[in-house]
């Protein structure tokens, strides 16, 4: 009787364990984690040039979490027309549209981040001026 | 067991019969007492002028080596052959020291030949191979067959795989120097200076101009040594270039992590091929590049869009205000 006991429960656990493996956990459209957080902001800004090395001035990039504006200076004699744009975000947020890709920042190009749980989305502006 | 089963089996046995046959190497020629083995030394594309190297092994248990062959599927261009010399590893020094082993070397169109010295190192020896890569290979594939033989008659042969023949050609250490020979043309890939270009009415090929200034702009920012296209209107504006003069967009995408092995001179495994110069785009690049220092460089595309190039920067001198590069150029269109 101990034994039955004992191997029932055992099935039971198992059973937990199995079931609660396939629980579906939430991911967006890309496969990244959506989670229950809620915050929403930009934390970095940096800009790659054609070499793959950054063309900000160091100390001159600004980002305002409360305008939602992001300026940066780029180099004398930068090609702002071929910038490849990185950023980092607050925990599990994401960057619509992905950046990394080369973009033209003659004109100010604007970026939201999305925030982890996929419920709040905040637009920056992302200006580059060039060093005259 | 009945009959079925039997026949069942047996024909179990064919199949893995058959099967184990299939799995032998075609080539059975180096199981005797004279064998051989071909080591591609060069690993870097092969250029048109440039030379891909091999190595040639051969020994023998019988008798002793007589003669060493290699046959190209296209004829080399002069500097093709073997090397007199093979060679060996001193355990101490840890050199590779050359020692005489062939008499002869001959190359006559598309054979070599290395006539081995009685001597020591006839037993067993390794030969260097050059191919010097001619313009009739340039976009083919060539295969060579190598083949030796030993004092009792025997021979043994090894076949190469197929190798690729580049498109692109490339030039080393082109010398630039500011103001005098700057202007830079790729369909020639030659420097000329401001005079020649005036004479010759070449400004139209001129797909980009070398110049030094150590700071610029109204502020002095650094710039440094540039390729600068023809078309460009703020940092050429005081060299005072004719306004006759053809000014063609070339554009120009820095570099500063591609270390071609072959422009640089080894150092790196890198190397750029014809499909890296047809896949680069350039897309909203800059007439341009500036800062360029040794080890970095720029891919450019002519004006017209016949070429695309990679331009390495071997050497700048700040002082002489004078830049080396290297180029190499796939003709596109």
């Amino acid at each position: 009787m101990k034994k039955q006991v004992i191997s029932t429960l055992l099935i039971a656990v198992s059973s937990v364990f199995l079931f609660g493996s396939c629980e579906k956990t939430p991911v967006d459209a890309d496969g990244l984690l959506i989670t229950q957080r809620s915050q929403c902001y930009m934390t970095f800004f940096d800009a790659l040039g054609s070499d793959h090395r950054t063309v900000l001035v160091a100390g001159s990039t600004q980002i305002d979490t409360t305008a939602l504006t992001v300026k940066a200076v780029a180099r004398f004699g930068t090609n702002i027309k071929r910038i490849k744009p990185y950023s980092s975000v607050v925990t599990d947020a994401i960057v619509e549209p992905n950046m990394g890709v080369w973009t033209d920042f003659s004109t100010p190009q604007q970026y939201t981040v999305v925030s982890g749980n996929r419920k709040v989305r905040k637009t920056y502006t992302i200006t580059l001026t060039l060093q005259q | 067991m009945t009959m079925k089963a039997n026949r069942s089996y047996l024909l179990l046995l064919a199949i893995i019969a058959v099967g184990l046959a299939s799995c032998e190497p075609n080539e059975v020629e180096n199981e005797g007492p004279l064998r051989n083995d071909l080591l591609k030394k060069t690993t870097s594309p092969a250029v048109i002028g440039d030379r891909i190297e091999f190595v040639y092994a051969l020994g023998t248990l019988e008798g002793t080596l007589k003669a060493a062959r290699a046959e190209a599927s296209i004829p080399g261009a002069v500097g093709t052959g073997f090397s007199r010399y093979s060679w060996f590893t001193n355990r101490s020094t840890g050199q590779d020291v050359p020692v005489l082993t062939a008499g002869d070397t001959i190359t006559n169109g598309a054979v070599s030949t290395a006539s081995i010295l009685d001597g020591d190192n006839n037993k067993a020896l390794s030969l260097r191979y050059y191919y010097a890569v001619p313009e009739e290979a340039r976009g083919k594939t060539v295969t060579f067959r190598f083949s030796g033989t030993s004092s009792t008659g025997q021979e043994v042969t090894v076949n190469s795989p197929a190798y690729r023949v580049s498109r692109m050609d490339m030039k080393r250490q082109i010398t630039l120097k500011d103001a005098e020979k700057c202007y830079v043309s790729l369909s020639d890939m030659t420097a000329y200076t401001k005079e020649e270009v005036e004479q010759k009415g070449l400004s139209g090929k001129i797909d980009f101009v070398y110049v030094y200034r150590a700071t610029l702009g109204t502020n002095r920012y650094a710039f440094g040594h540039a390729l600068v296209s023809l078309a460009n209107g703020t940092y050429l504006s005081d060299l005072n270039l004719p306004a006759s003069w053809t000014r063609t967009p070339t554009l120009l995408d820095k570099r500063v992590d591609v270390k071609d092995a072959q422009l640089r001179g080894g150092g790196f495994d890198v190397y750029i091929d014809d499909t890296d110069l047809e896949r680069t785009t350039f897309t909203n690049s800059a007439d341009f590049a500036y800062n360029l220092a040794a080890d970095q460089g720029a891919f450019v595309r002519s004006g017209d869009g016949s070429y695309v190039a990679y331009v390495f920067v071997n050497n700048v001198n700040n002082t002489a205000k004078t830049m080396t590069v290297s180029i190499k150029r796939l003709q596109v269109k």
